[in-house]
């Protein structure tokens, strides 16, 4: 696994894999240079002494004659001196007849096989533990009476040609490591120009104020800027939530300033007078007042804690039909008493849902709080089937469609009038977000302009 | 190298006859002139871990002694066996024992013979400073060293100036024999290169030396020359006085006879003087490589060397000593004159059958002066040691 992990370039830097990808073809390409400079250098070396073993099989076979009914030759000293360079080969030769028959020579030497009709063939040979490039020459007698074919076989160690081939490949080996010492130094400096305006944006944002939100002004290459794009979109869009955050405590904190007041204005007036009665006038008054105060504060740490990005909700299978008829049955009692007509109607059959089930039972409990609250008589939560869908419909004034979306936001109220918090739609709008429910607002008798009504539908997605 | 005319020469040869063997072996074995000596040498070695060193070798005993009771002297833990050989056997026995060598060192003065060894790859590199210092001209390969410098030498009787000028080049000698042939006639002696191995190198090279050689080939045969097969037999008839004037003689020979023999005097031609080198080298796989190397560094050594000066007729070549009987001195009175036989492959021209045969055909031609078979047919070219594949 770590072999695996090492192997993996994530974890290495940007400068450290650009060193890799390009360092590594590098040596690659060198070492074929290298290779490919050595086989050159023996070729050319190889090429450069074939001219001795030619030019000496040429001397040699001049010199060839017919004589005394036999092949003859007058062996030139010249032609084997030229075999012998600085590097003072060993020499052979040999000359054979039409027949292969050894005529003369200071060794057997083998042939080569024949390629075409080239005159002078070249191999590599082992004699007697003695490796020795031969040379053949093919030749024919220039006569008037005969034209017997010979063969000129001349030989010669290889210490020259090892030493030439040396000598080349020393002097390119030199050249490649000098061409490559210079593509590291610019492949290393390139790297560093490449990746600095990176370096420079990390400066830019390691330096800035914490708190400042104010998008990067610095000049950067297009991939860059690209991604100077992206995070100054990121800052605006958190620019745009920390507004939205501020706005929601202030609100947050003038809906709670404004019953304490109430409450503490209550309490003084009620100091003041010394009757039992007016006690216990007061003290009703300041119980529903903080009864309603502490319900808000309830919400706003609820839609606290549904606006918390890093809090996903567990979610388990939940029946629908189950949770609606809880709900219904918890407020049923109370909705009652203020003469309200809580109604639920769910199928036979089970509805089953992936949510987090406090969740929508919240939400539901707003949903049926708001139809109470804002003046509706007849409330009814209905659960239907495929797909899976919780509906709450009142008879109320209803929300003039201009007026829906706003609705979803926190303190936003549709009326004045009412006790309601305006946090209800917000933590249903919320929750539904976080559980990727799709919430709809709709008239639920549009042809009733007096009191049209509110049909609000949870949509559940249908993989959920 | 070779001529027009010496080609065409070649074309109009006449057909050879059989060889004979004996001819063949007769003809290496008197290469040089050995005088009947002890045909081995021993040293044996003073301290208690003796390493043995085996040395095969064509050095008369009196020249080598010297040099072997000096290196002896100086490696008391060597105990030296020096077998002393003809050309020929020397050749024959290195070959015969190519694969497990008895020799540790082989030294010979036929250039050709040894220069083929070497090339067979029967040799060794020798690595020491001596080695790695020695002069280009006289080595091949770290393998093979000249450790001698013998000229090629002319003999002529002192009485012979009061007659005619006394040659001292092969111009003046060629013209000598144009002018005085009827004078001359049968008084001038030389090697028989049909018939001597040496007479027949020397030839080799005289011819590629200048094409005016093959005219002073026929003025020899004009004046009826005599022809020996070792420098001893002519030196034998110089002082006699049956000849007046011997041609290519081997120097270091002359030299010891001519002290010895004040009616004789010797001449080292001024036009060019061939010079023959003995040969040095160590065996591939040597049985005793160490003791091998340190003789072949000894005689490459500024004592050795000076030991050869003075001590013997053989020459030394070191660059570094001086005076008579070395390169150096020959060199600062003949300078350009001086032509050592090269070390290097066209030596093995030499060793060539049907090069040889021709070579002698040709010289048979000029020296009976393109002669009828009225004095018979010629002479068989005795056949050279063939390589050993054949």
């Amino acid at each position: 696994m770590t072999l695996l992990r090492r192997w993996h370039l994530s974890h290495l830097s940007l400068y450290r894999r650009l060193m890799v990808w390009l360092l590594c073809p590098l040596a690659l390409l060198v070492a074929i240079m290298l290779l490919q400079a050595w086989l050159a250098s023996r070729e050319a070396a190889d090429r450069a002494f074939d001219r001795l073993l030619d030019a000496a099989a040429l001397s040699i076979a001049e010199q060839v004659r017919w004589q005394q009914s036999r092949l003859w030759m007058d062996l030139p000293p010249s032609a084997l001196e030229m075999l012998a360079t600085d590097a003072e080969e060993r020499v052979f030769y040999a000359l054979y007849d039409a027949q292969g028959h050894f005529v003369t020579g200071n060794r057997s030497l083998p042939s080569l096989p024949t390629e075409n009709d080239i005159q002078m063939n070249y191999g590599d040979v082992t004699s007697q533990d003695m490796p020795l490039r031969l040379g053949v020459l093919r030749a024919r007698l220039e006569g008037w009476d005969r034209s017997d074919r010979f063969e000129v076989r001349v030989a010669q160690t290889r210490e020259g040609r090892q030493a030439l081939a040396n000598q080349l490949f020393l002097a390119s080996f030199v050249n490649i490591l000098i061409i490559a010492g210079l593509a590291v130094v610019v492949v290393l400096l390139s790297a560093r120009f490449a990746l600095e305006p990176l370096t420079r944006l990390r400066r830019a944002i390691r330096q800035r104020n914490p708190r400042t939100l104010s998008p990067l002004e610095l000049a950067l290459p297009l991939e860059l800027a690209e991604l100077r794009q992206a995070l100054n979109e990121l800052l605006a869009r958190m620019r745009r939530v920390r507004a939205n955050q501020e706005r929601f405590i202030g609100d947050a904190s003038h809906q709670l300033k404004t019953p304490l007041a109430g409450l503490s204005a209550r309490a003084e007036l009620a100091l003041r007078q010394s009757d039992p009665a007016a006690w216990r006038e007061a003290l009703t008054t300041m119980h529903g007042t903080a009864t309603k105060t502490a319900r808000l504060a309830g919400q706003l740490l609820s839609l606290t804690r549904l606006n918390n990005p890093e809090a996903t909700p567990a979610k388990q299978t939940v029946d629908l039909t189950a949770l609606a008829r809880r709900c219904v049955r918890e407020a049923f009692s109370r909705h009652h008493r203020r003469g309200i007509d809580l109604g639920v109607e769910v199928p036979e059959h089970a509805v089953m849902v992936s949510v987090n089930d406090w969740q929508l039972e919240e939400a539901l409990n707003n949903l049926i709080e708001n139809a109470s609250i804002y003046g509706a008589s007849q409330v009814t939560v209905q659960v239907t089937d495929a797909p899976a869908r919780l509906t709450v419909t009142d008879d109320g004034p209803g929300i003039p469609e201009s007026q829906r979306l706003l609705m979803l936001r926190p303190f936003h109220r549709g009326q004045e009038t009412g006790d309601g918090s305006g946090l209800g739609l917000a933590i249903v709008d919320s929750i539904a977000r976080a559980h990727d429910i799709r919430l709809s607002l709709q008239a639920a008798h549009p042809d009733h302009p007096e009191r049209p009504g509110l049909c609000i539908a949870l949509t559940f997605s249908s993989d959920a | 190298m070779y001529r027009l005319d010496l080609f065409i020469r070649r074309l109009t040869m006449a057909p050879h006859r059989i060889r004979h063997l004996v001819g063949a072996l007769l003809a290496l074995a008197l290469m040089v002139t050995p005088p009947a000596q002890a045909k081995a040498l021993h040293f044996t070695a003073d301290a208690e871990s003796s390493q043995p060193l085996t040395i095969y070798g064509v050095v008369d005993p009196p020249q080598i002694y010297p040099l072997l009771a000096d290196f002896h002297q100086r490696n008391p833990d060597i105990a030296i066996t020096y077998h002393n050989l003809e050309t020929l056997a020397l050749h024959a026995r290195v070959l015969q024992e190519r694969d497990t060598p008895r020799a540790d060192v082989i030294m010979s003065p036929a250039m050709p013979w040894q220069y083929q060894l070497a090339n067979e790859g029967l040799s060794a590199p020798v690595d020491s400073p001596a080695a790695a210092a020695w002069p280009s001209w006289a080595r091949w390969r770290q393998e093979l060293f000249g450790f001698t410098f013998e000229p090629i030498v002319m003999v002529y009787r002192r009485d012979l100036a009061a007659r005619m000028p006394p040659p001292e080049s092969h111009a003046e000698l060629l013209s000598l024999l144009r002018q005085r042939s009827a004078e001359l006639s049968h008084r001038v002696v030389t090697y028989d290169p049909r018939f001597s191995g040496a007479g027949y190198t020397y030839a080799i090279e005289d011819a590629r030396i200048s094409a005016r050689y093959w005219d002073l080939v026929e003025a020899l045969g004009h004046a009826h020359s005599e022809l020996k097969t070792t420098t001893a037999a002519m030196l034998e008839g110089l002082s006699e006085g049956r000849y007046w004037i011997g041609y290519n003689l081997i120097g270091s020979y002359v030299q010891d006879y001519v002290a010895e023999h004040p009616e004789l005097a010797m001449v080292v031609p001024k036009d060019y003087a061939l010079v023959l080198q003995r040969l040095v080298m160590m065996s591939r796989n040597a049985p005793h490589p160490v003791a091998a190397q340190r003789f072949i560094d000894y005689l490459l050594s500024a004592p050795a060397q000076r030991l050869l000066a003075t001590r013997t007729t053989l020459g030394a070549v070191h660059p570094s000593i001086d005076g008579l009987g070395t390169a150096a001195d020959l060199r600062k009175r003949l300078g350009e004159a001086i032509r050592p036989v090269q070390i290097g492959p066209g030596l093995l021209a030499t060793l060539d059958t049907l090069k040889r045969q021709t070579l002698l055909e040709q010289w048979q031609q000029a020296f009976k002066n393109h002669s009828t078979y009225a004095d018979g047919p010629l002479a068989d070219p005795s056949p050279l040691p063939r390589p050993s594949q054949e």
